[in-house]
């Protein structure tokens, strides 16, 4: 075997692979809701993160606007954005009994999105460079990149507010009990377009925050957002579909393994490793490695 | 007949190409228990879901208080007054027992008055108020079926539709499901029954009707069909 690296870098390696992580964890939080209410892998998700990076930066060199600062115009859109995608794209076919339907037009709306994307800015690789990008700040007596922790804090932000409004708030528990059961919610009266429509708003206004983190941290292109719909989905598997808690952990989770084959094994064992996992979880765990069984009285 | 609360008339249904009712038809007025009896199969499952929209007919007429809730989505259903307590209970059982009955209280009409709704529920299933913040999947199966239809009651229903309570639970149980069906009569709701216990069920109910194999076989009071020879030879197990 090998030797145990010194803990400050293991330190540092866990650090960076949780603040990674996060945003995985942030487009699977939106999964998840997605996810429950509709039954849709939102494969587009990764698209829409990259169509807001590119939002934000456009706001930034065009108008000026912080990237930071422009999540108070990125997040209000997204909420728009997702309930139009549910009320223009998928209400028909949410209707269906057959799945498939919904599930080809989120890959279509991804190629279109990835190649519109292509059309205006080009496919060349982009980014946002500010006075700050280069900053390194102290955490936890390692240092650490500025834009990165900032991606972290509005993951946990993000993730924070949507467990809030599912939680404490009427139309929040709605959702839950639709994703829990539908027949049984539209019993209480609870309309399935109207809880759709809202897994979709925060859904896209989610991907709008990590558009934001992502924009501020990564060079990106337009194809880039196909690779985040994946490991949104291997985070969602290991934290268990249907619990956003468990959907931003696994992003945490799947960021630090990341981070430690590529220190302990290989870089190009990142993304192979990354999948493995998603099939071992979906095979011998498929309820997510953070859910317990609650106890029968 | 203008003032039946419920009005169902010559209703079919089928899944696919497969028959499950044929033209059934029969109504419930407003204060009365009405039960449905019938063997396993005979559609009184099928015809409670089509009543509460989550099944579309495909001939007939459903009428609620005169209007006609054919092609209406549940949601809609629920809000004109209907209270469907499913088979299996359809609770939310990943949410505690304060949040499903939050949700009862979920349509416009309810919403406003939760609180007082709430108070009015734990007075009648106090059982209910020691386990408010439990998930609703760790009752018992007799506390999950009060919750279940404590929750159809917080929208104030004028129909409250019960597909099986007594099923799986034990004998006293049972008891205490039926007196708190008569409980809640007495609180002048309007309540279609559906049941395999058929001599309680009939014992409750002011009026009852019969399904057998998608058709109706027979229509009485409750103390009719108790006392008829035919009903205790084929559901009660009396032998002559």
């Amino acid at each position: 075997m090998f030797n145990l690296p010194p803990p400050e870098i293991l330190l540092q390696l866990s650090l960076n692979g949780a603040l990674g992580g996060a945003m995985y964890g942030v487009a699977a939080v939106g999964l998840s809701l997605i996810f429950g209410t509709m039954r849709l892998i939102f494969l587009a998700q990764g698209a829409m993160i990259i169509l807001a990076a590119y939002f934000v930066r456009a706001l930034f060199y065009g108008l000026g606007i912080d990237p930071f600062l422009s999540l108070l115009i990125v997040v209000p859109v997204g909420l728009v954005v997702g309930w139009l995608i549910y009320q223009g794209l998928f209400r028909k076919a949410a209707a269906e009994e057959d799945r498939n339907v919904s599930l080809l037009i989120a890959v279509g709306l991804m190629f279109l999105v990835q190649n519109l994307m292509t059309v205006i800015w080009g496919g060349n690789t982009a980014g946002v460079v500010t006075s700050y990008t280069a900053t390194g700040i102290e955490l936890l007596g390692v240092r650490t990149s500025f834009t990165r922790s900032m991606g972290f804090l509005i993951a946990l932000a993000g993730t924070g507010l949507v467990m809030l409004f599912l939680r404490k708030t009427i139309v929040g528990k709605a959702v839950r009990a639709a994703s829990e059961d539908m027949d049984a919610a539209t019993l209480m009266g609870i309309s399935p377009h109207r809880v759709n429509a809202i897994a979709f708003a925060i859904g896209i206004s989610l991907a709008g925050a990590a558009g934001v983190a992502v924009a501020t941290t990564f060079p990106f292109n337009p194809f880039a957002g196909f690779i985040f719909s994946l490991k949104a989905l291997v985070a969602l598997a290991l934290g268990g579909i249907g619990n956003v808690t468990g959907a931003l952990a696994g992003g945490i989770l799947l960021g630090l393994i990341e981070a430690y084959v590529q220190f302990f094994i290989s870089g190009g064992w990142t993304n192979a490793i990354a999948y493995g996992v998603f099939l071992l979880v979906l095979m011998f765990k498929p309820e997510g490695l953070f859910s317990r069984p609650y106890k029968k009285a | 007949m203008a003032n039946r609360l419920l009005e169902i008339s010559d209703l079919e249904v089928a899944y696919g190409d497969v028959g499950a009712l044929w033209g059934v038809s029969l109504h419930v007025d407003p204060g009365t228990i009405v039960a449905l009896v019938g063997a396993n199969g005979a559609g009184k499952t099928t015809l409670l879901r089509t009543v509460s929209g989550l099944l579309r007919p495909k001939a007939g007429d459903i009428r609620v208080s005169g209007r006609s809730l054919v092609g209406k989505a549940p949601q809609e259903i629920a809000r004109m007054g209907i209270a469907h307590v499913p088979e299996g209970r359809g609770l939310f059982r990943q949410m505690t027992v304060l949040e499903n009955l939050e949700l009862g209280a979920f349509q416009p009409r309810a919403r406003p008055r939760t609180k007082q709704l709430l108070e009015k529920a734990y007075t009648l299933f106090p059982r209910l108020k020691e386990r408010a913040q439990q998930k609703a999947g760790s009752l018992s199966g007799g506390e999950q079926q009060m919750l279940a239809i404590a929750r159809a009651t917080m929208s104030e229903p004028s129909l409250l539709i019960l597909d099986e309570p007594s099923l799986g639970l034990s004998p006293l149980v049972v008891q205490q499901m039926f007196s708190l069906i008569q409980t809640l009569h007495g609180q002048g709701v309007t309540i279609l029954l559906v049941e395999q216990n058929i001599h309680q069920a009939l014992k409750v109910a002011d009026y009852a009707f019969v399904l057998q194999t998608g058709s109706l076989a027979m229509q009485g009071t409750g103390a009719e069909l108790i006392a008829d020879p035919e009903i205790q030879k084929a559901y009660m197990g009396v032998l002559e």
